[in-house]
């Protein structure tokens, strides 16, 4: 029995993150044993050369799930049937620029790259932002991409969740996978607010034996926020290994289900006071083929009432001044 | 050295069957432990998010997971442990750090030895040979001590044949079945690269070998490759082609990778070596799968050589090297040049191997040696004698003194 395979385009696939992520696909590790995977591969023209040396090493590997591949710095190429779209590939952050800079760098590349996925790519589409501004630049992609439904764009906020949950399990001496209850609300940047004011460990709540609200704000909250910039410190490198294991969570989790409640940023429909109009990370349910349901009726307390807010302000501000940069 | 009945028990590593019945979790395997070392460094960043996601051992198996650095690895190499936790694998029973050989070896089913010394600048070949030797007479040491007793171990860092050698000479507790070097990356370029050729996708194209050392001279044989199930030289009738372009392009795809990223080729030999052990653990069917394990006289390679030949995994990290394939002329040429260079590494490190005073000496050396004196080529003569175990130093002064 033969499963066609699925058109998979990562962009920025010369870079770290997309390194680790496409051993990963190619593997099987995703989408599972049985699901071969079309590759096309999407870089700038500086970074081809790159890029072939990243294909051979595909080829290299000899993955019997690997369809084809294909290399390009061509976006229409890129695009052609795809089935999922991963946009790694942004302009990154360089010292001294302030978020409204990082904003015009990026505004063009989403807005190109939604015309081109709009134009050419399946219509069933599934489309996650990795690159920063990841919530904003979703939300580019969104308005200009009106054949997409909004319900198949989403951003990565499964590295933070993850994270959560590893913080967690580290703290109480527990196997990662008792944990349950936590989750991500708001924007992928330093805003984000790691809610784990309902975490259970084997159901059973830990809020408090995680030290309450004093020891969260002051301590946990802050781990998780700065958990990056602890990374870069060690490593000498970014997170590339754990970012490319968080999409390959994100992107299983939407295609396939997942019986956990996990956070992704997706559009938000006014859940918890949070406006229309931004991708928004929630708690949410994958039921399996792309369908995502935020969690609804979770009782907001007036601490994380504090935080959900002022994330949820920040996106307004990105909005508007992305808004701003597009007229 | 004998070991304790009361420690073999503890250290002897269970088959799957016997480990599913005691584990408390029926849904997961209690933890294998595997040790990785080099692990800081780009093919070990790359291994171990794949090993901890369980594609390695299986979707069902806990590891207890031993990262192995120097000193000057294990800064970076917290930053890697905290990427781990942040990964949020179920499967990952335990991480630990330590530069200790002994504590990281200690009672594991699976050693991965990325960890290599590289190429310095104006460092010549046998300086590399002697380098690695020493860290791989030192892991072969701890490993003899800490192992598991059927632990398996596989040699990546290069040279990995007499790196493998050298490891397993320095664990005499161990068989020498125990120790692997990896030419499986390789046979997956090899196969990648006859698919292309052929135009059918790589999953059809099987029984690619890749003979002797993981260098420039290994010889990537096509003789008995089948696509498809069908002789491959049936289907790709271009011997040229095999001879002028496969054949180098396999054995210098290291140096493309290079030239093209810029950087070697981290993710391919991570996804090589988790193939290997992979199919060694789970088994993989009748397929061919060259691995570089000790000769034992077959194909008529010097015994005690790590040599790549097409092994068939059974599972539960057990092999059977595929003997007695017909090889023909040009074959017996390619597969005798590789042979020679391994016996030249060999004896670049003989004089770091544990009893290697009373080993015999090769007759070609001796036969050089013999030849150089007689010509009165003395500076010659040194050379040769610089390797010699200290009886025959001792022979070459007298005779030195005499002439």
């Amino acid at each position: 029995m033969t499963v066609s395979p699925i058109t998979v385009c990562v962009t920025g696939a010369a870079g770290q993150i997309s390194y680790s992520l496409l051993s990963m696909l190619a593997a099987g590790s995703v989408f599972g044993p049985e699901q071969p995977v079309t590759l096309h591969l999407l870089e700038i023209p500086p970074a081809l050369p790159a890029l072939a040396g990243v294909v051979m090493e595909l080829l290299d590997g000899a993955f019997p799930l690997l369809h084809s591949v294909t290399q390009t710095a061509d976006p229409s190429v890129a695009f052609a049937d795809a089935d999922i779209a991963v946009l790694v590939g942004a302009f990154p952050r360089r010292a001294g620029m302030e978020r409204k800079d990082l904003l015009e760098k990026n505004l063009p590349i989403f807005e190109r790259q939604a015309h081109a996925l709009n134009e050419h790519a399946s219509k069933h589409v599934k489309v996650v932002v990795v690159g920063n501004p990841a919530n904003t630049n979703a939300m580019v992609l969104a308005a200009f991409a009106p054949d997409i439904p909004r319900a198949n764009i989403s951003a990565l906020t499964r590295l933070d969740h993850n994270r959560t949950m590893a913080q967690v399990a580290a703290r109480l001496d527990v196997p990662v996978q008792s944990v349950a209850g936590v989750c991500i609300w708001g924007n992928h940047s330093s805003t984000q607010y790691p809610d784990i004011t309902r975490a259970t460990v084997d159901n059973v709540p830990v809020f408090d034996k995680l030290g309450g609200f004093e020891i969260v704000a002051r301590d946990f909250i802050p781990t998780i926020q700065k958990r990056g910039a602890a990374v870069i410190k060690a490593r000498g490198f970014s997170s590339a290994l754990s970012a490319a294991r968080a999409i390959a969570n994100h992107l299983r989790s939407w295609v396939c289900g997942d019986e956990h409640i996990v956070s992704m940023a997706v559009p938000s429909d006014g859940s918890y006071g949070i406006k229309e109009g931004v991708f928004f990370s929630f708690p949410v349910r994958c039921m399996g083929d792309g369908v995502v349901e935020i969690v609804k009726g979770i009782e907001i307390d007036e601490f994380s009432k504090r935080y959900i807010d002022a994330t949820a302000e920040e996106l307004y501000a990105e909005r508007e001044e992305a808004l701003a940069l597009l007229e | 050295m004998l070991r304790t009945a009361a420690s073999n028990a503890m250290r002897l590593g269970a088959s799957r069957a016997t480990r599913a019945l005691s584990t408390k979790n029926a849904d997961l395997l209690p933890p294998l432990k595997v040790a990785v070392t080099g692990a800081a460094g780009q093919i070990g960043y790359a291994l171990v998010m794949r090993i901890a996601s369980g594609e390695m051992l299986g979707k069902d198996q806990l590891i207890d997971l031993n990262l192995i650095e120097t000193e000057a690895g294990m800064s970076p190499l917290r930053g890697v442990m905290m990427e781990l936790e942040d990964g949020a694998f179920p499967l990952l029973s335990s991480v630990t750090a330590t530069s200790d050989l002994n504590k990281g070896f200690g009672d594991i089913n699976y050693a991965m030895l990325v960890g290599a010394s590289p190429r310095g600048p104006g460092m010549e070949r046998s300086d590399l040979m002697a380098a690695n030797a020493k860290i791989f007479a030192e892991q072969g040491k701890a490993l003899n001590t800490s192992a598991a007793v059927n632990a398996k171990v596989l040699v990546v860092g290069n040279p990995a044949n007499t790196n493998a050698l050298v490891a397993s000479e320095n664990a005499p507790d161990m068989w020498e079945e125990q120790f692997i070097a990896m030419t499986r990356l390789d046979q997956s370029r090899a196969q990648a690269l006859l698919a292309e050729k052929a135009g059918a996708d790589v999953k059809d194209v099987d029984r690619v070998i890749i003979w002797g050392n993981h260098s420039a001279s290994q010889y990537p044989d096509l003789s008995h490759a089948r696509i498809g199930g069908k002789w491959a030289k049936s289907i790709v009738k271009d011997d040229k082609w095999i001879k002028d372009e496969f054949i180098p392009r396999v054995q210098k795809r290291g140096a493309e990778v290079i030239s093209a990223r810029g950087a070697s080729s981290a993710a391919s030999a991570a996804s090589a070596a988790l193939d290997t052990v992979r199919d060694l653990h789970l088994g993989s069917g009748d397929a061919w799968q060259s691995n570089a394990v000790v000769s034992d006289g077959g194909y008529g390679i010097h015994k005690g050589l790590w040599y790549s030949v097409p092994t068939i995994c059974k599972g539960d990290s057990h092999f059977r090297r595929v003997q007695r394939l017909p090889i023909d002329d040009f074959s017996a040429k390619m597969m005798t040049a590789t042979e020679k260079e391994l016996i030249e590494e060999r004896d670049a490190v003989r004089h770091l191997l544990p009893g290697h005073e009373s080993k015999p000496v090769s007759w070609n050396v001796l036969e050089s040696l013999q030849t150089s004196f007689e010509e009165g080529d003395m500076k010659a003569v040194d050379e040769i004698a610089k390797e010699l175990p200290a009886q025959f130093k001792k022979g070459v002064k007298t005779a030195k003194a005499a002439a």
